[in-house]
């Protein structure tokens, strides 16, 4: 069902296009919209105004014209379920933080830079074709990082410069131009960039008919840039072209997805597996083989990494706008006294309340981690209680060090799962699930001793090994293809894993919950970092004992400790690349604010439980929504 | 605004280069190298939506058109009356009264060429001196179009035309060699061509749309350049698929890139299939951008074409009279 009421926010240098394009599926699902622009551009208000036209329905779409510091105001009104901004990166991490804990969801939309790669088996007069419309047309978004084989680096060079001669730019509205210009910020921007790159010692090559006054900057060829110099970090602002060169397929990979910016690339090569491999190995939301800048409104645009994860287009681009029948408004739940800098920063002293009564458990469980239980790094550990209060065991208290430890343990897993079929993902949940049901009164009893119903731990034991079940089942290499009207050849919407994902589960429904969230992460060919929950870790842990035997090394690694303490930890660590948290309504709010240093996408519950043990919210499509990443390969075709 | 473009220097002055001589067969060139099909299929698209000229710059343009233009007859049915009414066009294509108009009357505005087919080509010799005009009269040979016929009697053809007085030979490659890959074999043919027509200028005719492939094309233009060609032609005009823009973008930069290895310049006719004004500014347009302002001349560039040449006197009579003419109102050609 739809959400409500959407806000839009666009950068100064928005094209009617994209609002167009987020606007419509909005409109189309249902939702009225809130746009707010610039100052200085009439044509959406002139939407507006036609929009109010349709008599009916007043209201569905509204304009204002105002600076950008309006945007938070907007999304902290009451009423708007999401807001989606497009914008520079600084921006949409300022906006991330600010909007920490507001009743809106935010997606992002970040960066216009893109990426081309050129191979010698490529077409290398149509790939410089490829540049200029990258880079140097009224259709570009914005900058350009060129990669070329070294093999020819020399005749794509002479071919660029020759090519960039010929270039025209002037008034947009000229029908013989091919740039015209962006405003005096783009300007700047540009100028200081090359200034910067030339102090760093490039080589810097501009050429084109343009006219030599601002805001008109002539199309700019960068080469020779030290790779540690700050510009190859920085974005590439419009219209520059920097190029740097490579050696293999391998390194081209390496260097391309070396960068924070995961937007869109173009891969040129005649060598269809070369081609392929590339097209695939790429972390980025849209990929071209031997084009550039195909869009088409089926196809979902979006990116991954730090180029935001809001989509549009395809059904991405409608589950945007969309939330599972059921599931109620967001409201806003935002603790204004929440010290950002404190919040799970020290790990509160657990003493026990009395001493010891009744026979000593076992020795305590440690941290599952890279497939075997070890010690915490604290060396220390918390005892757990059962429902009337005795002493059930000890499990361990994970820090900082541990997080560190199981994120390069499943990074380390992660390639191994990726490249699994997916049949063989699908047997190794469906052993999970026998063993699960093998031990089933192991799991009930430890279940029940916190007080759960013998009955509801059965259902639940049955449930955790059926999601198991399910979800393995699940597991196919999910791509479909679609037919694009006015291309000739197919476009796959290929879904990818995400990563490393982080789980912080829920107190409410320990072991079901767990399996849910864990099926649905693996069966998507993901690697985990789970914090069971606080209350009750111990079926998680018992879990963790299966896992040792049927699971690869590291690809589930299980902390338990303080949960503030730990959600802290993942929530701030670059190198995770989702994290999902059902916890309180402040660690909620830590996690958005946090998630703003690497704009990984989260999933909280902002303190509110969820029904696990139904089909909607437990093992619904949501969760293999936001377990995967979607890529779009367009492959056009002619010979 | 369209860039100053100076119209009117080459008008009249058909001095020729000298002739390519064959440089060597170096098949290096041609074995690395891939052309990706849907991209030089939205260059095209590109090429053609841009670039808009209006007005009396449109004008020049169209003049200047008429200067590349071939004027060309190759119907079973040609005699010594339509070849002789053709050579009179030629000399005067456009009416000397819109030419008084826009000031160029006085310029010496003629086609580039006259082509027909080698048994006319004696008619033709005798029409343009009885005109009093230097035109080159170029003929078609080798089997045209198909040319499958004997390699003896294909020189021959070119052997005969040239005696009869034709200055410029347009030579149909032997496609069988192309689609079996037999470049050398291909390289050797065209060799042989260029030593038949002694000091007549060399089209060579790729017949593309028989070529299978842009890669194909590619190759078979380099191949061409480097056995003598002067020009490289896209097509007989007798093909279901002439002249289109991704094939002259191909050749186009297969041009550009036998001048950066050996300096010299090739020229580029396309045939077949352009019949309006628009499309003759289009190809101009594709010229300029492709190989640059140097390339704008008859020598390095013509176009083949029958009725072109009634589209642009039409233009031109719009332009300066701002009517549209009937059938009638200009002279046959």
């Amino acid at each position: 069902m739809r959400i409500g009421v959407i806000g839009l926010i666009l950068s100064p240098t928005f094209s009617f296009l994209e609002m167009m394009w987020r606007i419509c599926p909005a409109l189309a699902v249902g939702c009225t919209v809130v746009v707010l622009v610039p100052p200085g551009s009439p044509t959406p208000l002139l939407l507006a105004q036609l929009a109010g036209e349709l008599g009916s329905f007043p209201g569905i779409l509204n304009v204002i014209n105002g600076p950008a510091s309006l945007g938070p105001i907007l999304a902290s009104q009451p009423g708007v379920q999401k807001v989606t901004f497009c914008g520079a990166v600084e921006e949409g991490r300022v906006l991330r933080r600010t909007l920490a804990g507001q009743g809106a969801e935010l997606g992002l939309a970040l960066g216009a830079e893109s990426l081309l790669v050129l191979t010698e088996a490529a077409d290398v007069d149509s790939a410089v074709e490829g540049v200029v419309d990258a880079a140097w047309s009224d259709r570009s978004a914005g900058g350009l990082r060129l990669l070329i084989q070294e093999s020819v680096w020399d005749e794509t060079m002479r071919r660029l410069q020759e090519r960039m001669a010929r270039l025209r730019g002037g008034r947009g509205l000229d029908g013989a131009v091919d740039m015209g210009a962006r405003g005096a910020a783009a300007h700047d921007l540009a100028q200081r960039y090359v200034r910067e790159a030339q102090s760093q010692g490039a080589q810097v090559f501009q050429a084109g008919d343009v006219p030599s006054v601002s805001p008109f900057f002539p199309p700019t060829l960068v080469s020779d840039l030290p790779p540690a110099s700050p510009c190859t970090q920085a974005e590439v602002p419009w219209p520059v072209v920097v190029a740097s060169p490579f050696r293999t397929a391998k390194e081209a990979l390496a260097v391309a997805n070396g960068t924070p910016r995961g937007g869109s690339a173009s891969v040129w090569s005649e060598r269809l597996g070369q081609a392929l491999e590339l097209g695939y190995g790429l972390r980025v939301g849209t990929v071209w083989i031997n084009a550039h800048g195909l869009r088409h409104p089926e196809v979902p645009t979006g990116g991954c990494k730090e180029s935001g994860s809001s989509w549009h287009g395809g059904p991405d681009g409608l589950y945007e706008y969309l939330r599972p029948s059921g599931t109620p408004a967001r409201l806003p739940s935002l603790s204004e006294n929440l010290n950002y800098d404190t919040f799970g920063l020290a790990v509160p002293l657990t003493l026990p309340s009395g001493p010891e009564i009744g026979p000593s458990p076992a020795a305590p469980y440690g941290l599952f981690i890279g497939g075997r239980f070890q010690a915490p790094g604290a060396r220390s550990s918390r005892c757990i209680q059962d429902s009337k209060g005795n002493l059930q065991a000890y499990v361990a208290e994970g820090g900082a060090k541990d997080i560190r430890g199981a994120v390069e343990a499943a990074h380390q897993a992660a390639p191994g799962w990726v490249s699994q079929p997916p049949g063989a993902r699908a047997s190794l949940l469906w052993a999970l699930a026998s063993a699960l049901e093998r031990r089933e009164s192991a799991f009930t009893s430890a279940l029940e001793r916190h007080g759960v119903e013998l009955k509801t731990a059965k259902v639940e034991v049955e449930l955790s090994a059926r999601r198991l079940r399910a979800w393995g089942a699940r597991a196919q290499a999910q791509g479909h293809l679609l037919q694009v009207a006015e291309l000739r050849g197919p476009v796959l919407r290929l879904r990818e894993p995400l990563g490393v994902l982080a789980i912080v589960c829920p107190d409410e429904w320990p072991l079901l919950a767990f399996a849910s969230l864990l099926a649905a992460a693996l069966a998507h060919g993901n690697a985990v970092v789970l914090v069971p929950s606080g209350v009750c870790p111990i079926p998680a842990l018992e879990v963790c004992q299966d896992m040792a035997t049927l699971l690869p090394a590291g690809l589930v690694n299980v902390v338990t400790g303080d949960r503030d303490h730990l959600t802290r930890c993942l929530a701030l660590h670059q190198d995770v690349q989702a994290l999902w948290y059902f916890g309180s309504a402040q660690g909620s709010q830590f996690v958005e604010w946090a998630s703003a240093g690497n704009l990984k996408p989260v999933w909280v519950n902002r303190g509110r439980p969820r029904a696990w043990d139904q089909e909607a919210q437990g093992a619904g499509p949501e969760l293999g929504l936001r377990a995967a990443r979607t890529k779009a390969l367009w492959l056009p075709m002619g010979d | 605004m369209p860039s100053s473009f100076c119209v009117f220097k080459y008008f009249f002055e058909h001095r020729y280069r000298h002739y390519q001589r064959a440089g060597d067969c170096d098949l290096s060139w041609i074995s690395k190298i891939q052309v990706n099909q849907p991209a030089v299929l939205r260059r095209a698209e590109q090429i053609q939506a841009r670039r808009m000229v209006k007005k009396e710059w449109q004008a020049a343009w169209l003049l200047k058109a008429v200067t590349f233009i071939d004027l060309t007859t190759l119907s079973g049915d040609d005699t010594s009356s339509n070849v002789q009414r053709l050579c009179y066009k030629a000399k005067y294509p456009i009416r000397e009264d819109l030419l008084k108009a826009l000031n160029v009357h006085d310029k010496g505005l003629t086609t580039a060429a006259v082509c027909v087919y080698p048994a006319r080509v004696c008619d033709a010799v005798k029409a343009l001196k009885a005109a009093g005009s230097t035109i080159p009269v170029a003929s078609v040979a080798t089997g045209f179009p198909a040319g499958q016929t004997h390699l003896k009697t294909r020189l021959e053809e070119i052997r005969l035309a040239v005696e009869d007085g034709a200055t410029e030979i347009d030579v149909v490659i032997n496609r069988t060699l192309v689609l079996t890959g037999q470049w050398e074999a291909l390289y050797d043919e065209i060799r042989q061509f260029r030593k038949a027509c002694g000091e007549a200028h060399l089209k060579t005719i790729l017949a593309t749309g028989e070529l299978g492939s842009l890669t194909n094309v590619y190759k078979a233009s380099m191949i061409a350049m480097m056995a003598g060609s002067d020009f490289i032609k896209t097509s007989t005009g007798k093909e279901t698929v002439n002249a289109t823009f991704p094939v002259a973008i191909v050749m186009l930069r297969a041009i550009r890139d036998f001048f950066w290895k050996t300096g010299n310049k090739i020229g580029f006719k396309p045939a077949g299939g352009i019949r309006s004004a628009k499309d003759s500014l289009a190809w101009l347009s594709l010229i300029k951008e492709e190989l640059g302002d140097e390339w704008l001349t008859p020598e390095l560039f013509r176009i083949g074409a029958s009725t072109l040449l009634s589209d642009i006197e039409r233009q031109i009579y719009h332009h300066v009279t701002g009517r549209y003419a009937a059938y009638h109102d200009l002279p046959m050609s």
